[in-house]
């Protein structure tokens, strides 16, 4: 049997955050370390309850922290709009089995990654403040992070503004620091999400999977295709899980090389992931861009992790 | 058919040569002036420039009023690199035997909007230094043109910069300007104008069609086709050309309402034009983006306009 590749699940969830972690504890490829909620789809208090509401879910039995406050330097944006009101609007959800550990976010991090023989990924679907955070107070861990495998940015377009998508928008500063820190970066973006799309007759088929976990993503995607229909979209962009998808089925996509800054600055462009495709800045890539995926094979994946907690009640 | 007038307004430059070139067979616009701005090269540069590739077109008629030596704010940006020491390639030309006006341009461009009456259309293929002097100086100019066809920006990506291309970067103060002015701005940027390229062989039958005009059409434009590998494209494009081509019919091009504002303070993002077109969040709507073309069209265009030059 292959070893498992030890993860931490960083996140705010958030309807996408919690099916990338459907994903993720289903997968027989991942060993989940941790969890550790952050700000972003709503308040750190919001996404830690859903956090652990999503874990009850799941039975996924492992230390969760709570993230900072706020952003690194700038003030929270939240997302009620996508999410609801409590970030995980939709279908009833089990109350939180275990509480978050009395420890912040970035020493949960720095302990597993300090105890962990083999180096660990990072997989953050939410702005990387508690990233960034870690890496400012444990340069030395350094080595001890694998990959960082994030959602995040977009290089052609944004989405809560025209040039920066939400995530990065959220926390450029902590961006900045995570893309320079030299640590292998997968990044899921959202010239790749925009094409995970999850269809109205997809949700139907991860429904009939008829067990409560798939029941539950069934529900989930059907309320956060809600906002993306009224804006004209044919399904709902499972972002995060895409970054998830990356880690386990990375065969699925297609992924460029390149040197990519964050904007921190400007009228129009804070939080642009600025990729330079065609190296007209002489910069080594820093980043390897998911730029396409086989969306067929990516519902498929989904479908199967739906598969994983049982058969139909 | 009656034609609308038209007023180029340009960097001249090697494929602003060809944009001039293209002028003189247009179906549906007449070129009326020619006004100049620094850019690829100098102010004195493209206006000498200008004279002489209107004489190379046989179009001494056309008047060429020298416009802004630097942008309204920033840096002067120039590309010597890509269009040579004299803007041509340093491809030898006849001195010029007129000489260009003496009204500035942006007095030029307004004069010519006043006489027209709504009826001008003008097409900027370089930085956007002359059109905004003559908007902050006429306040009723966006009301007297009928379009300004631009060719600068990009709804993806860039070319001096991961996300800024040279037009816009080289006074993004100005582009931002245009975008506002209120009067229907459509953009040619990178978008389309690098779908719009010929190949190597492609030049060499241009050349072949005999015309001094198409011969030096190919000459200039091979002299820069090395600058494409770079983004990977398999020939050179025809930034300048197209755009004039899509003023003249957009009928084979795709077009959308989209809102576009320019970056102006952004350390890696000035100069960027930044569009709603692929995002959730929408802006308001007061430019039009040109995103593809009928390369075989456009390919069939500059051929049949060569062709008009050897008859």
């Amino acid at each position: 049997m292959t070893k498992k590749i030890p993860v931490i699940l960083d996140g705010d969830p958030g309807h996408d955050d919690a099916i990338a972690w459907v994903l993720a504890a289903a997968s027989p490829l991942l060993d989940i370390k941790a969890v550790t909620s952050v700000c972003g789809n709503q308040t750190i208090q919001k996404t830690t309850y859903n956090a652990g509401r999503i874990m009850t879910l799941v039975g996924l039995d492992v230390p969760l922290a709570m993230g900072r406050i706020k952003p690194l330097v700038a003030d929270a944006i939240i997302a009620p709009t996508v999410h609801g009101n409590s970030g995980l609007d939709g279908p009833v959800l089990p109350e939180p089995k275990n509480k978050p550990v009395d420890k912040d976010a970035c020493t949960l991090m720095a302990e597993v990654l300090e105890a962990s023989e083999e180096p660990v990924v990072l997989i953050p679907t939410g702005p990387l403040t508690n990233i960034a955070t870690l890496l400012l107070l444990y340069p030395q861990l350094k080595p001890k992070i694998k990959h960082i495998y994030l959602m995040g940015g977009g290089i052609e377009f944004g989405n809560w503004t025209p040039a920066a998508e939400f995530n990065i928008l959220v926390d450029p500063e902590a961006a900045d620091v995570v893309f320079k820190s030299g640590v292998p970066i997968t990044m899921a973006g959202l010239d790749v999400t925009e094409q995970a799309l999850v269809f109205p007759e997809d949700f139907e088929r991860i429904r009939a999977v008829g067990n409560p976990v798939a029941k539950v993503v069934a529900e989930w995607l059907d309320f956060f295709y809600g906002f993306h229909r009224s804006i004209g979209y044919p399904g709902a962009p499972v972002h995060d899980a895409v970054a998830v998808a990356a880690l386990i089925k990375p065969e699925i996509m297609t992924m460029v090389q390149m040197y990519v800054a964050i904007e921190t600055t400007g009228d129009y462009c804070r939080g642009t992931t600025v990729g330079d495709r065609f190296g007209v800045l002489g910069q080594p890539a820093n980043a390897r861009v998911i730029m396409g995926i086989d969306r067929k094979a990516f519902v498929d994946l989904l479908a199967e992790a739906a598969e994983h907690y049982g058969k139909g009640a | 058919m009656n034609k609308f007038p038209m007023l180029l307004d340009c960097d001249t430059g090697v494929d602003d040569a060809v944009a001039i070139l293209l002028t003189k067979y247009l179906n549906t616009l007449e070129l009326v002036a020619v006004t100049t701005v620094a850019g690829n090269v100098e102010v004195e540069h493209t206006t000498r420039n200008s004279l002489q590739v209107l004489e190379l077109a046989g179009m001494t008629h056309i008047p060429v009023y020298p416009g802004a030596e630097k942008p309204l704010l920033g840096e002067t940006v120039t590309a010597h690199h890509v269009h040579g020491q004299n803007g041509l390639n340093d491809m030898v030309l006849p001195q010029p035997a007129r000489k260009p006006e003496h009204m500035p341009a942006w007095d030029a461009i307004y004069e010519y909007a006043k006489k027209y009456k709504g009826e001008l259309v003008v097409i900027a293929i370089g930085p956007l230094t002359n059109l905004a002097l003559a908007i902050a100086k006429y306040k009723e100019l966006p009301q007297l043109l009928k379009r300004i066809v631009i060719m600068g920006g990009a709804a993806v990506g860039g070319n001096v910069t991961p996300c800024a291309e040279f037009n816009v970067y080289a006074d993004p103060e100005a582009a931002d300007m245009v975008f506002t002015c209120g009067a229907p701005v459509y953009m040619c940027g990178l978008d389309v104008t690098m779908r719009s390229y010929l190949t190597a062989e492609e030049l060499d039958e241009l050349a072949a069609l005999g015309s001094k005009q198409a011969v030096f059409t190919r000459d200039v434009m091979q002299g820069i086709l090395k600058f494409y590998r770079t983004y990977k494209l398999g020939g050179v494009a025809f930034h300048d050309p197209v755009t004039v081509l899509y003023a003249d019919d957009d009928s084979y091009f795709q077009t959308d309402h989209a809102g576009v504002r320019v970056e102006t303070k952004g350390e890696l993002t000035r100069g960027k034009t930044v569009t709603d077109l692929y995002s959730d969040k929408q802006m308001e709507h007061n430019a039009y983006v040109v995103t593809n073309v009928d390369r075989d069209i456009f390919k069939k265009r500059v051929f049949e306009i060569m062709v008009k030059y050897g008859e």
